[in-house]
């Protein structure tokens, strides 16, 4: 696993539950060097990205205005941000819901619950493999 | 793999934000089943709700709490159809939502109370799986905006077209974020916020495209929009300019519909509200007792250098000014204190649905309450009692439907609850029902005497454990009565009830509260066999008499003893409080109370300490107007008036009290 030493990774979080994106960010802080962003829709998800660099998204799928999969949809349609990490964590778990986010583009999806380390291996997969 | 989280950490944020979420779900179901009733659809509504399910099932599963997973994802399947069904969710689907969304929230709080949480009710959950949502998604909307051709959503395009067949004004706004506007903390939250205050936001979408000036972070938001504001304020809330605020044409629409609003129709905007913990306007509260106390004092010091022969005419033009301005913040801070009393009784409605059987029992609420408005803290205290009154009314009064068919009264039972603001501070609410009434001659045989007027028979029927049923019944029980009712009304807030009873015509009941009421920590303690409580925030300490530090001093007639004792190496003033009251004291002091008057300690011996509680002291309407070392009177629940005292200006009066004569 190589995780480049020295450099923050800068992540962004994206839940429209507050409690929800405070739990991701607490059971990612064994990342070391990491810091977080936070957006509570998928409208702020796609402004955040069009504003900064991160080098992966965690992403929940039901959201209003815009939700996960457009969000997905609209960072796949942008050059810069094809490579970019996706991690779908979400309550619907089930196989459909899994190829669509996969089909989408998203690079994992998690089934809510999840255990802490669960969360922590797949993303640190994510980046080691980025 | 690092340090393991343990997510009981977040036990606290998941009870407020399910706590949020279980209440814009009742708000949402409650503002569907008003639209059936008008034969509406609300599919924004019911997607709302869906997610606040959808996310109450996350969350619960997260920490763990099977029984709100259950019950979530139960609903959120009906509502799921619902929504594919163009977001019809009918009075079934309304009723078992409520049902369940009350049931979760009784689950929350269970885990905030530390109990165990209940299960799901199975019997919920079959219903739920029963409900038979039928209907078809809504035929796709004749016309589409120009530009939003198949960005839209069918129940959005469905709300785009009745407010284009409405001839309501519809536009496109434009927001490109930038750095600059991230540094400013404008974002498309704040933006999307904006607008939606100004209208109906049916849409809010991403577009990106080359980065440009237009477009510096190559991105732009397009927000769909019907709304009677200005191009002016709809540019300023998408951070935008006027010129980019494009009016949205129906493709199917007559154009002769398509106006540009003119400048003078400018929608005003909704008053601004904060909502503020009511702990804060408490402590406002007692900022202003205390400034009211420090008046006093200024007052009584006036006082001395007028009779001391010194000019204070200006003193005192000032002193009465400040006692306006007093005035003027008490009734401000009481003001803002103050809650609708159509929001206070909205979980009525909610009671009177759950309580409602169709087809055998059936009752319609009416609220008359205009633009009333209560403390807060009476009204949280009031809720209870009138939530027992409508559940009496329902449960005892209102006949079921065959009854009242016979008796040629309509089928629905009508329970009306009438508010009035009366003189003095006051608030008059009357719950009347169109039931059987009270037949005052049973209620005699049963309490074994004759009633021969209304307070009598009021008096009966709240005597603790009086029933006027024999079983006991799903929703009332038995037990609780009428005597918590009146406790709650007469004793806990020093209002009225008074009872108005015909048989076969129905029955009321009118409560008659204080509008406003003070509540505060108190130590509660005896003295010469007599209750009286002191404010918790004005002791310093409490200590033990023995015989090492007990009161001495002479107890000559026509004096009072004083005495010093001994604490914390430092003498200490100590008056038998008793004498200073005049009230009969035999020497039994065990304990004394230390407070602090210009700095000075200065104990007062009591009998014994009785306890400390959170009571409720009546202001005495105008504060400035009261017995000095008394600050008012209070209920410790026996009935009977306990006086509120204040210490540091009992203590003032020490200073001169040789001049008190005790008789």
């Amino acid at each position: 696993m190589q995780i480049r030493a020295g450099v923050t990774q800068r992540l962004l979080i994206v839940d429209d539950s507050k409690v929800m994106r405070d739990m991701v960010a607490a059971c990612l802080r064994p990342l070391g060097d990491v810091s977080f962003d936070f957006a509570a829709s998928g409208l702020e998800a796609i402004e955040r990205l069009a504003l900064a660099n991160y080098q992966l998204v965690v992403l929940d799928l039901n959201m209003p205005d815009v939700g996960g999969i457009e969000v997905i949809e609209f960072i796949r349609q942008q050059s810069k941000l094809s490579k970019l990490p996706i991690l779908v964590v979400t309550t619907r778990g089930d196989e459909t819901s899994r190829t669509r986010v996969l089909e989408a583009g998203a690079s994992g999806f998690l089934p809510k619950p999840f255990a802490p380390d669960q969360i922590l291996a797949d993303v640190r997969g994510l980046l080691a493999s980025a | 793999m690092g340090d393991q989280v343990d997510l009981k950490e977040f036990v606290g944020g998941f009870i407020a934000e399910s706590d949020q979420l279980t209440a814009s779900a009742t708000a949402g179901l409650l503002e569907i089943e008003q639209a059936n009733a008008r034969n509406e659809l609300r599919p924004k509504t019911v997607r709302d709700l869906f997610r606040a399910l959808h996310t109450l099932k996350g969350l619960a599963g997260m920490m763990g709490i099977e029984p709100i997973v259950e019950l979530a994802h139960a609903f959120e399947t009906v509502l799921r159809s619902a929504d594919q069904a163009g977001g019809r969710l009918g009075a079934r689907g309304v009723e078992l939502g409520l049902i369940t969304v009350r049931g979760i929230a009784e689950r929350v709080r269970a885990v905030a109370d530390d109990r165990p949480v209940p299960r799901a009710p199975d019997g919920l959950l079959d219903e739920l799986a029963r409900v038979d949502i039928t209907g078809t998604s809504a035929a796709p909307a004749p016309y589409v905006a120009h530009g939003w051709d198949g960005r839209l959503a069918p129940g959005e395009r469905t709300q785009l077209a009745a407010a284009l067949a409405a001839n309501k004004k519809i536009y496109t706004l434009t927001f490109a974020p930038s750095d600059a506007t991230s540094s400013k903390g404008v974002t498309i939250a704040t933006v999307r916020s904006a607008v939606a205050a100004l209208g109906e936001l049916i849409k809010v979408a991403p577009r990106s495209q080359p980065a440009s000036a237009d477009a510096p972070a190559g991105l732009l938001f397009e927000l769909l929009v019907v709304s009677d504001a200005s191009v002016e304020q709809l540019a300023e809330a998408a951070s935008s300019t006027p010129g980019r605020v494009m009016p949205v044409v129906g493709e199917a629409v007559a154009p002769a519909s398509l106006e540009l609003p003119a400048d003078d129709e400018i929608a005003p905007i909704g008053r601004s509200v904060v909502r503020v913990d009511l702990g804060r306007l408490d402590e406002l509260q007692d900022a202003l007792s205390a400034l009211v106390v420090s008046r006093f004092r200024l007052e009584r010091q006036v006082a001395a250098l007028a009779a001391a022969g010194v000019d204070v005419r200006g003193l005192r033009e000032t002193c009465e000014q400040q006692g306006r301005q007093l005035r003027e913040l008490r009734r401000g801070i009481l003001r803002a204190r103050m809650v609708r009393v159509a929001d206070v009784l909205e979980p009525l409605s909610l009671i009177v649905r759950s309580l409602t059987k169709p087809g055998v029992k059936e009752v319609r609420l009416e609220l008359d309450v205009r633009d009333s408005e209560l403390d807060k803290a009476v009204a949280d205290r009031l809720l209870p009692a009138l939530v027992h009154l409508v559940r009496n009314a329902i449960d005892h009064a209102i006949e079921p439907i065959v009854d009242r068919e016979k008796a040629g009264k309509p089928r629905a039972g009508t329970l009306r609850i009438e508010c009035r603001e009366g003189a003095g501070n006051e608030l008059e609410i009357a719950i009347r029902d169109d039931g059987r009434g009270i037949d005052r001659d049973a209620i005699g045989r049963r309490a074994g005497k004759p009633i021969l007027d209304t307070a009598t028979l009021l008096d009966v029927i709240a005597t603790p454990g009086f029933s006027t049923r024999d079983s006991a019944t799903e929703t009332s029980g038995r037990g609780f009565g009428m005597d918590i009712v009146r406790r709650i009304v007469v004793s806990d807030l020093g209002g009225e009830l008074a009872l108005d009873t015909a048989v076969g015509r129905g029955t009321t009941f009118t409560l008659t509260v204080p509008l406003t009421i003070a509540i505060i920590d108190v130590f509660s303690f005896e003295c010469a066999q007599q209750a009286f409580v002191v404010p918790v925030a004005t002791v310093e300490e409490i200590f033990e008499l023995g015989d090492h530090n007990a009161v001495t001093g002479p107890s000559a007639k026509g004096r009072l003893p004083i005495a010093l004792i001994e604490r914390r190496g430092k003498p200490v003033q100590i008056i038998p409080l008793g004498t200073l009251l005049r009230i009969p004291c035999e020497v039994t002091a065990k304990k004394a109370l230390v407070v602090r008057r210009n700095g000075e300690a200065l104990a007062f011996a009591v009998d014994r300490m009785l306890g400390r509680h959170e009571v409720v002291v009546r202001p005495i309407d105008d504060v400035l107007a009261r017995v000095p070392g008394v600050a008012g009177a209070t209920d410790l629940g026996d009935g009977r008036p306990t006086l509120l005292l204040d210490l540091v200006e009992l203590g003032a009066g020490v200073s001169n009290w040789r001049e008190v004569q005790p008789s």
